[in-house]
């Protein structure tokens, strides 16, 4: 099936939806910076899956939920839309704030998903280090901060080679508005969560940049002793957008994983 | 017209330089340079300064909050409002104001405001902000809810005053099961409630829906115009007429013997205009703290950043008076005539604007110019 888009009702809120591929579901949850659509990990693996890629709530062009407070809400929220799209018992991916709220989702009912995938998510106060303040900093400085190298990056052309339309700019200030209103205090992380991952026995792999200056790779370290059935794959020369700075390493990763034994 | 008195309580006892190496002077600026032997003789220098301004015949003291900076050490709206309660006689106290949406108890703020009140004699002029980006990273207050905590924290202050305890407040951002403070306002059914202004059509338009005295800050004549226009339109809405009671204005101002030494104390304004207000955009307007609105209207009410504007442009586009009392007082009633206000706020001290100087100037200020005010607006 060809990438395209739609719009679903769940709870209320309008849910703005790119879907494509073919094969077994697999839900991809976004970052704070968007729902891309199918950029070329995205499109690499729905060659082997289903992909229903939601923009959260509060972003993009989902509709309103102000009601939200934390991500657990979120979390709470894509259970029933795994209900309301009949996805069965998917597997799930999430990508920092996405891989934030796939492991509460996997936390609150482990056996509503297959495998689970997190890609730098948030979620866990580091250990040592700190998550950065991604509202401190204006925008050019952070994005400098969000990946490694920009040189390296296969789409960088195509997704920030020009300057954004005023319709850019429009989402891109309700994302970061969803974003602080779902992760504001305690900052990008649930100090609760590290006390129920140890109830997720679902395989999962966990990808994490070397080079993360959002989320610290200690935090990928946590995430992998807190659950029973994990694995951590640290991709070097990489900074918090692994699907975006490594396309194909990621697609690779996620695919061989996905395709292991069922459980 | 009445006049009030300002003053930010700055701690500008550091080297400038040390300054320009942070991006801000506001939460960045590391508070090793903060010296309390200083900032202990500075904070009885400015009351001093207070307390001569009530002598001088200013209608009101006016004093503000702000956290994490040197240009403004009065981090206790309410602690101050309580000792200016105790040490002046006459002038109407104007807390300029409480910062609602970073305000965690607002029984607690109900309380103290009440027990300045009391103290004062009933002299107390209750202002609510909703504060600049700076306040909210302090208080680490989520800025998506910073209008619906300003609304929810001043509707439990005003039931606090107004309706008897014990009562239950389950509302969305506070929780009290029980609240029946013993401390209420000397003032009934409670002090009057003043409004700040720069950009945001909403707050005009909330804060005439109310009565309340709304004052913009530091913007242009036409700006102000359009903010009392929203405010009007508020006005309107709830059937209430719009009196210059209703409407304030602030700039900066500073009098002296001659033009020249008046010139000289005004320079130091220039520093709450541009130095102290440096900063990344996302320190003084977090995501999701103005609404869309808001943002707009902030592009079209400082076409030019004050920063940028010399300090002769300043003068002449009222922003700082300074000059003989004469030249004052005829600069104040052009004001009230351009705007119809009844209540000019002077921010009348400021930086390095020493003692003698801001002493000499509040005493021409009560001997010369606020003896014209009364027969304007």
């Amino acid at each position: 099936m060809e990438p395209r888009e739609e719009t679903m009702s769940v709870g209320g809120v309008d849910v703005h939806v790119w879907k494509g591929g073919r094969g077994d579901p697999l839900l991809v949850l976004h970052g704070a910076g968007g729902n891309r659509g199918f950029t070329r990990w995205l499109r690499q693996v729905a060659e082997r899956y289903t992909v229903w890629a939601p923009t959260h709530p509060g972003f993009g062009r989902s509709g309103d939920a102000d009601w939200m407070e934390t991500v657990d809400d979120l979390a709470r929220f894509y259970l029933w839309f795994i209900e309301a799209a009949a996805l069965g018992r998917p597997h799930l991916l999430g990508q920092s704030i996405g891989g934030w709220t796939a492991a509460e989702m996997a936390a609150m009912s482990p056996r509503a998903i297959d495998r689970l995938v997190l890609v730098s998510p948030a979620g866990l106060k580091p250990e040592t280090g700190e998550i950065l303040d991604v509202f401190y900093y204006p925008a050019p400085q952070l994005r400098a901060m969000t990946v490694h190298d920009p040189k390296t990056i296969p789409e960088w052309e195509e997704l920030y080679g020009r300057p954004p339309t005023p319709a850019e700019i429009e989402i891109a200030t309700r994302n970061q508005e969803m974003t602080a209103r779902l992760a504001w205090k305690p900052y990008m992380h649930n100090p609760r969560l590290a006390h129920f991952l140890p109830r997720v026995t679902n395989p999962a792999l966990i990808v994490w940049g070397r080079e993360d200056r959002i989320v610290p790779v200690e935090c990928g370290e946590q995430y992998r002793r807190l659950l029973p059935n994990a694995t951590l794959s640290v991709l070097e020369g990489c900074g918090h957008l692994p699907p975006i700075e490594q396309p194909d390493a990621v697609a690779r990763l996620v695919i061989d994983f996905l395709g292991g034994t069922r459980s | 017209m009445k006049l009030y008195y300002f003053s930010e309580m700055p701690h500008h006892e550091f080297p400038d330089e040390e300054g320009l190496k942070y991006p801000s002077l506001r939460l960045e600026f590391p508070n090793r340079f903060f010296n309390p032997a200083i900032a202990a003789s500075n904070y009885q220098r400015y009351l001093d300064e207070y307390e001569l301004a009530d002598q001088a015949g200013f209608d009101g003291l006016m004093i503000n909050e702000h956290h994490s900076t040197p240009s403004c050490v009065n981090v206790g709206v309410n602690m101050t409002a309580a000792v200016l309660g105790r040490i002046t006689r006459r002038a109407k106290i104007l807390l300029l104001g409480n910062i609602l949406p970073i305000e965690d108890n607002p029984v607690r703020m109900a309380e103290q405001i009440a027990m300045a009140d009391l103290i004062s004699g009933g002299r107390v002029l209750s202002g609510f902000v909703r504060g600049v980006g700076v306040e909210t990273w302090w208080a680490n207050t989520n800025p998506v809810h910073n209008r619906e905590r300003f609304e929810e924290c001043h509707d439990l202050v005003l039931k606090c005053w107004t309706d008897p305890g014990p009562f239950r407040w389950e509302g969305k951002h506070y929780h009290f099961r029980h609240v029946n403070p013993w401390c209420l306002p000397l003032q009934k059914p409670h002090p009057p409630i003043w409004v700040p202004g720069t950009a945001s059509p909403e707050t005009a338009i909330w804060a005439g829906q109310r009565g309340y005295t709304y004052v913009p800050f530091l913007v242009p004549f036409d700006i102000a115009r359009e903010l009392f226009d929203y405010y009007r339109q508020g006005a309107a809405e709830a059937g209430r007429t719009v009196t210059p009671d209703n409407l304030g204005f602030l700039i900066c101002a500073v009098t002296a013997d001659t033009r020249a030494k008046a010139l000289e104390a005004g320079r130091h304004f220039v520093w709450r205009m541009g130095p102290t207000l440096r900063a990344p955009l996302e320190f003084m307007s977090p995501v999701g703290m103005r609404s869309r609105a808001g943002n707009q209207f902030a592009l079209r009410a400082r076409p030019r950043s004050l920063a940028a504007m010399s300090y002769e442009e300043l003068i002449a586009e009222h922003f700082i008076i300074a000059s003989t009392p004469d030249e004052v007082a005829d600069r104040f009633a052009h004001i009230q005539k351009e705007l119809g206000i009844g209540h000019l706020l002077l921010e009348a001290q400021e930086s390095r604007m020493d003692h003698p100087t801001t002493m000499r100037s509040i005493e021409l200020m009560g001997a010369k110019v606020i003896p014209t005010m009364g027969a304007l607006a």
